[in-house]
């Protein structure tokens, strides 16, 4: 198992950085450098966009294993959003969100969200997790009891959690990833596997 | 796979006619078959070939489009079964257009559909159990519904053949109320399972927690492979290792050169003949030209679902049965039942930290019925009992607190243990939960829809109490934390064990079926699914219809060579 494992990391997941969508760094913008728009949203605005990059790049920095920017979550949570809506004026709850949470960083330091640093991005996250109702326990794919609206922040984490854990490069080169294990084996040692989740 | 008799002049008269090919019907399709009878298989939707047909089984995640997401325009499609949770990208085409099959919920009611060869037995749960003569006898003991013209030594052998046959993963364990199958190798527990096991084991005692006992093969079987802990299984599985048509009955009744398969036939009624006092054979709509055909046989086995095959029967009307194909008693389309579910109780288990596990194994535990089995258990609060269903596993990542590189390594790694339970109880057999035709609302092929009506009763809602009430006292006797008792109050239909709508009895004025699964009074026409059960037992209902079916076609031929029928 060993072995596989580390057959499988010498991919490394540097290799996948041509993933990245093609970009239209320069084309959109004048200050790219500052800027985290260097992706072509099909669904949000540049603003959101901004927002939405912002969001991953704190949630899910890049460290010796790839970042959230790293896997395109922003990318796929742009994608999923244009499929499931509707088009029409109204901004969804996630327009809606974003709106909100950029205004409270403009009320708490006179920037929005995406221009903040990294400590007062931290500290509005923190503020909003201890906000935001929590999921209930599932059981065979759906919430027991009653589940309570979860809130813009907590919606937007749980789908780049998704988006992250659901990347071919995370499935298959950071998680343990085995798709015809052959057997079970109820018990064996956390460290067996490197202490890292199975993918599938 | 099988011959396709598309060409529909070509033949229309067989020995036997098969209406539907799912759990039951491929049963009916390999027994017939392999004693002799040139059968024709009427399946309503498209062929799904063993394999061929499985284009999601080896899709990962990031193989699919949206991940696995359903698009809206899908989620569309599926309106109403979409609610049961289990449908995504991975098994979409395996679940029936809700658009193009309507029904009516007069109350609430999921009705989960497959229209295509195999039908459910693709996507089914694959959990087995014997009934046993508690619930053989229930009806007759506390006067619910009628008595089943049946006990369990009727049946006993016929489970054993199609356990044979089919492969049953498992463990005995020696319980009166859960008769022992003719068993595969059990699958192994967790170690957390393991423990939760010992302490509930000791803490009460008369309750038992065992590996589920289920249709997937731990050894290889008959010409098929063993399970490769893939749980993918309801996209099919290459290795056939869990029971379905597909792999396992269709495949056979071919092998014998009997078996003529005609897809897109949507079984419009069965064929009376009132003056031969017969049934003659069955009306099929091509679902894709709209043209009409008779085909004509000796023998007619009902296997098109529960509803299915009594809406059919219901569409059966003639001078003889101007309510429907067998319906002297007025019950046929009455009396639905099927289990509840989603309630039960969730923890965390401490201590295992270091612990996990490899392989996806396509199985939980399960908790036997201990309500009601003697003097000792009995109730005052509710007639019959509940089984549980659970596992444990570590997964619990949703509400992982945090950000950053901290609490990316944390996401990376498996969450705490958490152990969940949920029961399944009995539902009682009420004459007024019913369906019937309704000819306001027309399907695609401008045929009359089913309307359900039904919902449950008082005595479902004590056993549904109860079984909270137990969930979260087991889970804190043995030491659990942070648990959650949950009651999701789904309306009838999330068991997907629909049953009982042409219940099996021994008096033709209150049943629909004898203890054949003949129709009391077109005795050539028989119905093996879920629609025959007399009450609904607290267990995975498919193994039953698997043996009640072989049973029944052992008698139809029987019953040919003696030309009684």
């Amino acid at each position: 198992m060993m072995n596989r494992r580390a057959l499988l990391r010498q991919a490394s997941w540097l290799a996948g950085a041509t993933l990245t969508a093609p970009t239209l760094v320069g084309l959109l913008q004048s200050c790219a450098r500052e800027d985290p728009l260097d992706w072509e949203p099909q669904y949000f605005t540049p603003d959101e966009a901004r927002f939405v990059t912002a969001y991953v790049d704190t949630l899910l920095p890049r460290t010796d294993t790839p970042g959230g920017l790293d896997v395109n979550v922003h990318v796929f949570i742009d994608r999923v959003m244009g499929v499931n809506s509707p088009a029409g004026d109204t901004p969804s709850p996630m327009q809606a969100g974003i709106l909100e949470f950029d205004d409270g960083a403009r009320t708490k330091y006179g920037k929005a969200f995406y221009e903040l640093d990294e400590s007062q991005r931290g500290e509005l996250f923190i503020a909003a997790e201890n906000l935001a109702p929590r999921y209930q326990p599932q059981v065979w794919g759906t919430a027991v009891g009653e589940q309570p609206p979860v809130g813009f922040y907590r919606s937007l984490k749980s789908m780049a959690q998704w988006a992250y854990l659901s990347s071919e490069t995370i499935g298959t080169e950071v998680l343990n990833y085995d798709p015809v294990p052959g057997a079970y084996n109820g018990c064996i040692p956390l460290d067996s596997v490197g202490g890292r989740s199975w993918s599938l | 796979m099988a011959n396709f008799n598309i060409d529909a002049d070509k033949s229309v008269t067989y020995d036997a006619i098969v209406v539907g090919s799912g759990i039951s019907g491929g049963w009916a399709a390999k027994e017939l078959t392999e004693k002799g009878l040139r059968t024709l298989v009427l399946e309503r939707g498209r062929i799904v070939e063993h394999v061929k047909d499985y284009p999601t089984m080896n899709l990962d995640p990031w193989d699919m489009d949206l991940r696995g997401g359903l698009t809206p325009e899908e989620r569309d499609k599926h309106y109403k079964s979409i609610r049961s949770g289990f449908i995504g990208k991975d098994t979409e085409h395996f679940h029936a257009n809700d658009r193009e099959n309507p029904y009516t919920e007069v109350k609430p009611f999921l009705w989960i559909r497959a229209h295509q060869l195999g039908g459910r037995s693709i996507l089914w749960g694959k959990q087995t159990y014997r009934l046993s003569d508690l619930d053989f006898e229930a009806n007759a003991r506390d006067g619910h519904g009628v008595d089943w013209p049946i006990r369990y030594r009727d049946i006993a052998p016929w489970y054993t053949y199609v356990e044979k046959f089919a492969g049953i993963s498992g463990a005995p364990l020696g319980l009166p109320q859960l008769p022992d199958s003719h068993f595969l190798p059990p699958m192994e527990m967790n170690c957390v399972e393991k423990h939760v096991k010992a302490r509930l084991e000791k803490e009460f005692a008369g309750r038992h927690l065992i590996i589920g006992r289920c249709a997937h093969l731990t050894v290889p079987h008959n010409g098929r492979g063993k399970c490769q802990y893939r749980n993918r299984c309801s996209r099919g599985c290459p290795y056939g290792a869990y029971f379905s048509s597909n792999a396992a009955t269709l495949p056979a009744a071919h092998a014998t050169g009997k078996l003529t398969i005609r897809p897109f036939s949507i079984a419009q009624s069965v064929r009376y003949d009132d003056t031969k006092g017969t049934a003659t054979g069955v009306r099929v709509i091509d679902s894709e030209t709209g043209e009409t055909v008779d085909y004509k046989a000796k023998v007619i086995f009902l296997n098109a679902s529960a509803l299915g095959s009594t809406q059919i029967m219901l569409n059966s009307t003639s001078k003889r049965f101007e309510n429907g194909l067998g319906n002297d008693s007025g019950e046929l389309g009455h009396n639905l039942m099927d289990h509840t579910y989603r309630i039960g109780a969730v923890g965390t288990v401490d201590g295992f930290e270091d612990k996990y596990y490899s392989g996806r194994r396509p199985n939980g535990i399960y908790i036997p019925r201990y309500w009601n089995v003697d003097e000792q258990s009995r109730s005052d609060k509710f007639v019959r009992g509940f089984g549980f269903q659970g596992g444990g596993g570590r997964t619990g990542n949703n509400n992982l607190e945090g950000h950053g590189a901290d609490y990316k390594e944390k996401l990376l790694q498996p969450g705490p243990w958490e152990f969940f339970i949920t029961g399944f109880a009995e539902c009682l057999p009420y004459h007024s939960n019913k369906v019937t035709l309704n000819d306001a609302v027309r399907d695609k092929w401008d045929q009359p829809t089913l309307a359900i009506d039904a919902e449950w009763g008082a005595n479902e809602h004590a056993l549904n109490d109860q079984i909270q009430e137990d969930a979260v006292e087991m889970l804190e006797r043995v030491g659990l934390r942070d648990i959650v008792g949950f009651n999701n109050r789904h309306e009838m239909g999330y068991g997907i064990h629909e049953m009982g709508t042409a219940r099996m009895g021994r008096d033709p004025k209150t049943s629909v079926l004898n203890a054949f699964n003949q129709v009391h009074a077109a005795r050539n026409v028989f119905v093996t699914d879920g629609a025959c059960m007399t009450s609904s037992s607290c267990v995975n209902p498919s193994l039953t219809y698997m043996a009640l079916t072989a049973r029944a076609a052992d008698h139809a031929v029987s019953e040919l060579n003696k030309r009684n029928i």
